[in-house]
C-alpha cells in the first residue's frame, strides 16, 4: 500500500462529530487555543481522522454562539494574543448529551449489524 | 433557533470588522503555532510552512464557512443590496425624484381613502363593546323601520331581561338666550340610561341619575366637548351654570369627554320627561337605542321582542297587527347603502389609481433595467445566482417604495386634512378618519406590495432573458422583449384609465341628468330658514298659528321681497312624519306624507293648482277641516279606491296634536289637487302628500320662505330684522337658498363624480406619462434607424405618422381591454346612477375619444422631436 492510499484510508470526521471532540477536548485538558484543541483532536484519533485544522474555527464559534463555550485572551507560545477557549457548565452538560446520544446511536447501528444473520 | 442564538449572530452584524480580525490572528497564530511544532520536529523552514498551511486546509474556504455561520447572511446580502440601491438612487436623483413622487402619490391616496373606509365601515364604533349598541324599532313589514309610543317604550322599558340600558333619542333645537344674541342650538332629548347605552362618562361634572326624567324633575341638561369649547370658551365654572333654553333656566350637570359625541349635530342632551297627555299608544314618535346586556345574542334580544309583542297583542291598534318589533346593531344603521357604495367606488377607484403609479414606475425600473443588462449579465457571468439577481432588484425597488410609501404618509396626512372638512357632513358622526395605527399598518402593507409588483416585472426581465447572450449584443439597441413588455403595460395603463374615465362619464352624466329634474318648485330667488317656538311662550295652537300670519305679513313688507310663507317642511328636504288615510269602503289605511302649509306656500313657490282651490285663509283653527292633496295622491287614490274626482271627498285622517298633545283621528274633506311638488330626493319618485293647513294644526318648528326680487341671500337681515319685530328671542337658523337646497340634495351623487372624475383625470395623466415616456425611449433608441429613413427619402410627416401610429396601436388595444374591463365594472355602481344605462353610449364614446386624445397628445412630443430629426447629425452619431 503506498503512502498516498494510506492517507486516503483516513476517514473523514463524522457528520456532526467535531462537536463532540471539541467539547471533549476541552474537558480532558482545560482551557486551550484553538492550535491545541486540533492538534489534541489529531492526536487521540492518531492517524485515523483526517481533520483540516481550519474546520475547528467555525465549529468553536457556533459552540460559543450557543453558550457552550466561552473565551479569554491569553498569550500564545509565540507570545502572540490569542482566545483560549474552555467548557461552561452549560457546554459540559451539552457534552453529556452528545455523549449519550452518540452512544446511542452505536449501539443502535451495533444492533442492526450484528442482527444481519 | 433561541435567543441567545439569534442576539449572537445580530451582534456578529454590528461587529463584523472586528470578529474578522480575531478571525485573522487566530489563523496567523495558528499558523505560526503550527509551524513552530513542525520546526521543533526537525522539518525545515520552507517545508513547515508549506505543511502548516496544508494542515490547516483551505483558510478563505474556511473563512466563508466562519462568516456565513456567525450571523444571517441574508441581511448582510440585504444591508449590501440596500446600500447598492441608495446610492443608485443618489446617482440618478431625476430618477429618484419622479418615481417616489408616483409612488408616494398613490401610496398617500390609498392610505387616505383606506383611513375613511376604515372609519366609516370597518373600525369597531368608539363606545366601549359597540356590538352591545343597539337600535329597536316597531317594524310595519320587513325592512322598514318606525319608531313606537311612549306607551309601548315604556313596556320595553320594563318588561324586558335584555337591556342593561334602554333610552329615547329626539332631536330637538332650542333657542339659547344666554349671553346676547338668541342663537339657536341643536340637542337631544333623552332617557337618563342615555349615556350608559354609550358607556360615556361625562369629562366633568355627572351624567344623568334615574330620577332625572321624572316628572318634577328640576331642568338639567349635559353639553358636549365641542359645545363647551366653543360656545362657553371651556369655561370651567360651567358647571352649576343656568342656561336659557327657550326661556327656561337649565342647569349644566355635565361636560362629555371630547370624541365622536362632537362631530354630532347635538350641543347638548336634557331629559325628556314624558307629559301626561303623551302617554298614548297612538302617536309613534319615539326613536329608541339601548344596549344590550353583556352575553346577550342578537337572536336572544329579538326572540324576547317578538315575545313581548305576542303579550301586548291585546293593547296594539287593530291596524297594526302585522306589526313587529325589531331589534338591530347600531352600527349597521349608520351608514346607509348609498355611502357604503360610493366608499367602496371610490376605494376601488384610488386602488386602480395606484396600479398605474405601479405600472408607470416599473416602465420607468425596466427603462433603466434595459440599460443594465449588460452590468446583471456580468454580475451573472461572475457566478451570481439568479436568485441573488432578483433579489437584488427587487431589494432596489423596496428602497423606492420606502421612500415613496413614507412620503406618501405624508401625503396621505395632507389629503385627510384636506378631505374630511368637505366630506364630514355625508359621514357618520361616530367616524373618526384619522392617520392612526390601523391606517399606518395599510400604508406599509401598500409599500410593500407596490415593491413586489414594481421590482417584479424588471426582475422577470432578468430570469427569462439569456443574460449572457447580452454580454454578446453590441452595445446598442434596446431588447425586443423589454420593449414588448413595456408597451404592454401602457396598453394596461390606457386600459384602466378608460374604465375609471367611463365611470365618471357615467357619473358625470347621471348628475346632468339630476340637475335637470325639474323639482315642481320654484328654485331661484328664494330663500329660506327655520324657527323653533317655544312651547312656553307659544303654548296654545292659537298663539303660533297667529304668530305665523304676523310674520308673514310683517316679511312682506319688506322691500324686495315678493311673496312670504311658513312651512313645516321645505322641498328636497324630506317631508318629516306621515299619517295613515282611512278611505270609506276600505280598511286597509294608506300612509300618506303629511305636510303643513299656510295659504302663501303654493303661490310662493310656483306650486300650480290642478283643481279645486289651495288652502286659504278662512283655513283657521276652529274652521272645517280640509285638505289639498297632490297629483300623486290624486293618481293613487282613482287607481286603487276608485275615486275619479277626490276634489270635495273626505276620507279619514289620523291628525297629531299640538306641543305634547295627541293626535286623533278626524274626518276631512279634500278640497284641491295641485301639482307634484319633490318633497324629497330628486331621484326619488313623487310621494304621496296631503297638505294640511298649519293654522288648523300648528307645529313648532317650522321654516320661512321667501322669494325675493333680486339676490336672495340680500335678504336675510331686512327678514331677521321682520322677525325680531315680533318676538326679539327668537332665533333664526338654517339660513339657505333654494338653490343651496337643491345642490345639498345632490351632495350624494356630486361627491362620488368628483371623486371618480378627479382619480379618472390623475389615471389618465399616469397613463399618458407612460405612453410618453415609452415612446421618448424608443425615438431616442431608434435615432439611427430613422435617420437612415429620412436619409432615404421618408419625409418628416412619415416619420411623425409613424411614431403616432405606433402610439395609438398601444393606445386602441388598451381601449378595447378597457372597454370589456368598463362592461364588467361599471354595474357594480348601477345604484349611483340617475337616468343613465351602464352602456351609455355617449359616455363610453366620449371617455374613449378622450382617452384616444390625451395618448396621442402625449405621442406628440416625442414624434415631433424624430420628425425634426437631422439625419446627417444622427448618422454621424453613430
Amino acid at each position: 500500500m503506498s503512502i498516498a492510499n494510506m492517507s486516503e484510508s483516513k476517514t473523514e470526521i463524522p457528520y456532526g462529530t467535531l462537536d463532540l471532540l471539541i467539547l471533549k477536548s476541552l474537558e480532558t485538558m482545560g482551557p486551550m487555543h484553538g492550535y491545541r484543541i486540533a492538534r489534541r483532536i489529531e492526536q487521540v484519533a492518531e492517524n485515523l481522522l483526517r481533520l483540516n485544522q481550519g474546520s475547528i474555527y467555525p465549529a468553536l464559534m457556533r459552540l460559543e454562539q450557543q453558550g457552550w463555550i466561552r473565551t479569554e485572551w491569553g498569550v500564545s507560545e509565540t507570545k502572540r494574543k490569542v482566545k483560549f477557549y474552555s467548557l461552561t457548565k452549560a457546554g459540559l452538560k451539552q457534552l453529556r448529551v452528545e455523549i449519550a446520544n452518540w452512544e446511542n446511536t452505536t449501539a443502535l447501528v451495533a444492533r442492526f449489524l450484528e442482527a444481519e444473520s | 433557533m433561541n435567543l441567545r442564538l439569534a442576539l449572537h449572530r445580530l451582534l456578529a452584524l454590528v461587529r463584523k470588522r472586528r470578529l474578522e480580525r480575531e478571525l485573522n490572528n487566530e489563523v496567523l497564530a495558528h499558523l505560526e503555532l503550527a509551524e513552530k511544532d513542525l520546526i521543533a520536529a526537525g522539518t525545515s523552514l520552507a517545508e513547515a510552512r508549506q505543511a502548516a498551511r496544508r494542515n490547516f486546509g483551505g483558510i478563505e474556504q474556511m473563512k466563508e464557512d466562519h462568516r456565513d455561520h456567525r450571523s444571517f447572511p441574508w441581511i448582510e446580502v440585504l444591508l449590501k443590496d440596500l446600500r447598492y440601491g441608495l446610492g443608485g438612487l443618489a446617482r440618478d436623483p431625476g430618477f429618484a425624484i419622479v418615481t417616489i413622487g408616483v409612488l408616494a402619490l398613490g401610496i398617500g391616496a390609498n392610505t387616505a381613502m383606506f383611513s375613511s373606509v376604515d372609519a366609516v365601515l370597518w373600525k369597531p364604533l368608539p363606545f366601549p363593546e359597540p356590538e352591545r349598541i343597539v337600535r329597536v324599532w316597531e317594524v310595519p313589514k320587513p325592512g322598514l323601520h318606525n319608531g313606537t309610543s311612549t306607551l309601548t317604550f315604556l313596556d320595553w322599558k320594563r318588561q324586558n331581561t335584555i337591556f342593561e340600558a334602554l333610552s329615547v333619542e329626539q332631536a330637538t333645537k332650542v333657542a339659547l338666550t344666554t349671553g346676547g344674541e338668541p342663537t339657536r342650538l341643536a340637542g337631544n332629548l333623552v332617557s337618563a340610561d342615555y349615556f350608559k347605552v354609550f358607556g360615556v362618562q361625562p369629562q366633568i361634572g355627572r351624567a344623568f341619575s334615574p330620577g332625572d326624567d321624572q316628572p318634577g324633575a328640576p331642568p338639567v341638561i349635559v353639553l358636549s366637548h365641542a359645545a363647551w369649547q366653543t360656545r362657553f370658551g371651556g369655561d370651567p365654572g360651567i358647571l352649576n351654570r343656568d342656561l336659557v333654553l327657550d326661556g327656561e333656566p337649565n342647569r349644566v350637570i355635565g361636560v362629555l369627554p371630547p370624541g365622536s359625541f362632537d362631530r354630532d349635530v347635538a350641543s347638548f342632551w336634557k331629559p325628556l320627561i314624558f307629559a301626561p297627555e303623551q302617554m298614548t299608544r297612538g302617536s309613534h314618535w319615539i326613536t329608541t337605542v339601548g344596549r344590550l346586556r353583556s352575553g346577550v345574542s342578537m337572536q336572544q334580544a329579538q326572540a324576547q321582542m317578538n315575545a313581548l309583542r305576542a303579550s301586548l297583542a291585546k293593547l296594539m291598534a287593530p291596524w297594526k297587527k302585522d306589526w313587529t318589533f325589531g331589534v338591530e346593531p347600531y352600527g349597521q344603521l349608520l351608514v346607509g347603502n348609498r355611502l357604503r357604495q360610493s366608499i367602496y367606488l371610490a376605494f376601488g377607484a384610488v386602488l386602480m389609481v395606484l396600479l398605474i403609479a405601479c405600472s408607470n414606475v416599473a416602465n420607468l425600473l425596466l427603462a433603466k433595467g434595459a440599460g443594465r443588462r449588460k452590468e446583471m449579465a456580468l454580475r451573472a457571468a461572475l457566478g451570481a445566482t439568479r436568485a441573488r439577481l432578483v433579489a437584488q432588484l427587487l431589494t432596489e425597488s423596496l428602497v423606492l417604495c420606502v421612500f415613496g410609501g413614507a412620503a406618501g404618509i405624508a401625503v396621505a396626512y395632507l389629503f385627510i386634512r384636506a378631505a374630511v372638512p368637505l366630506l364630514s357632513a355625508s359621514l357618520p358622526a361616530t367616524a373618526d378618519v384619522t392617520l392612526d395605527v390601523r391606517v399606518l399598518a395599510f400604508a406599509a402593507v401598500a409599500a410593500m406590495t407596490v415593491s413586489v409588483l414594481v421590482g417584479l416585472l424588471p426582475s422577470l426581465q432578468i430570469s427569462l432573458g439569456k443574460l449572457t447572450q447580452t454580454l454578446n449584443q453590441s452595445g446598442r439597441g434596446s431588447s425586443g422583449s423589454t420593449a414588448v413588455l413595456r408597451r404592454i403595460i401602457v396598453a394596461g395603463e390606457v386600459a384602466v384609465s378608460l374604465v375609471l374615465i367611463c365611470g365618471a362619464g357615467l357619473l358625470f352624466k347621471s348628475l346632468v341628468n339630476l340637475q335637470q329634474v325639474d323639482a315642481g318648485v320654484r328654485i331661484e330667488n328664494v330663500i329660506t330658514m327655520s324657527a323653533d317656538l317655544p312651547l312656553a311662550k307659544y303654548p296654545t295652537p292659537d298663539s303660533a298659528a297667529q304668530f305665523y300670519q304676523a310674520a308673514v305679513e310683517r316679511i312682506q313688507t319688506v322691500p324686495g321681497i315678493e311673496r312670504a310663507a311658513v312651512s313645516q317642511d321645505l322641498p328636497l328636504q324630506g317631508v318629516r312624519g306621515g299619517e295613515l288615510m282611512f278611505v270609506r269602503g276600505f280598511t286597509e289605511p294608506l300612509v300618506v306624507r303629511f305636510k303643513r302649509v299656510d295659504p302663501q306656500y303654493f303661490r310662493t313657490l310656483d306650486i300650480g293648482l290642478e283643481s279645486g282651490r289651495g288652502i286659504g285663509d278662512r283655513d283657521r283653527a276652529g274652521a272645517p277641516r280640509v285638505i289639498v292633496i297632490n297629483h300623486e295622491l290624486a293618481r293613487h287614490l282613482s287607481k286603487y279606491f276608485h275615486i275619479a274626482n277626490p276634489v270635495g271627498q273626505e276620507v279619514r285622517m289620523t291628525l297629531p296634536g299640538y306641543g305634547k298633545n295627541e293626535g286623533s283621528m278626524q274626518t276631512v274633506q279634500i278640497v284641491g289637487i295641485i301639482h307634484n311638488e319633490h318633497t324629497g330626493d330628486l331621484q326619488a319618485p313623487v310621494e304621496l302628500v296631503s297638505y294640511i293647513p298649519l293654522a288648523q294644526i300648528p307645529r313648532q318648528d317650522i321654516k320661512i320662505v321667501a322669494r325675493t326680487l333680486g339676490d336672495p341671500s340680500a335678504a336675510v337681515s331686512a327678514i331677521r330684522e321682520a322677525v325680531r319685530q315680533i318676538d326679539p328671542n327668537l332665533p333664526l337658523a338654517d339660513v339657505r337658498t333654494m338653490e343651496e337646497i337643491k345642490q345639498r340634495n345632490l351632495t350624494w351623487a356630486k361627491q362620488p363624480t368628483w371623486v371618480i372624475g378627479a382619480f379618472a383625470a390623475v389615471a389618465a395623466l399616469l397613463a399618458a406619462l407612460g405612453l410618453y415616456g415609452v415612446l421618448a425611449h424608443a425615438v431616442t433608441q431608434q435615432r439611427r434607424e430613422i435617420g437612415i429613413r429620412m436619409a432615404l427619402g421618408a419625409r418628416s410627416a412619415d416619420v411623425l405618422s409613424h411614431i403616432l401610429r405606433n402610439a395609438l396601436s398601444m393606445v386602441v388595444v388598451g381601449l378595447a381591454i378597457g372597454l370589456a374591463g368598463a362592461f364588467a365594472l361599471t354595474r357594480f355602481m348601477k345604484s349611483l346612477l340617475f337616468g343613465v344605462s351602464v352602456l351609455d353610449p355617449l359616455a363610453l364614446t366620449v371617455a374613449c375619444v378622450s382617452m384616444t386624445l390625451i395618448g396621442l397628445l402625449a405621442a406628440w412630443i416625442p414624434a415631433n422631436r424624430a420628425a425634426r430629426l437631422d439625419p446627417m447629425s444622427a448618422l454621424r452619431e453613430g
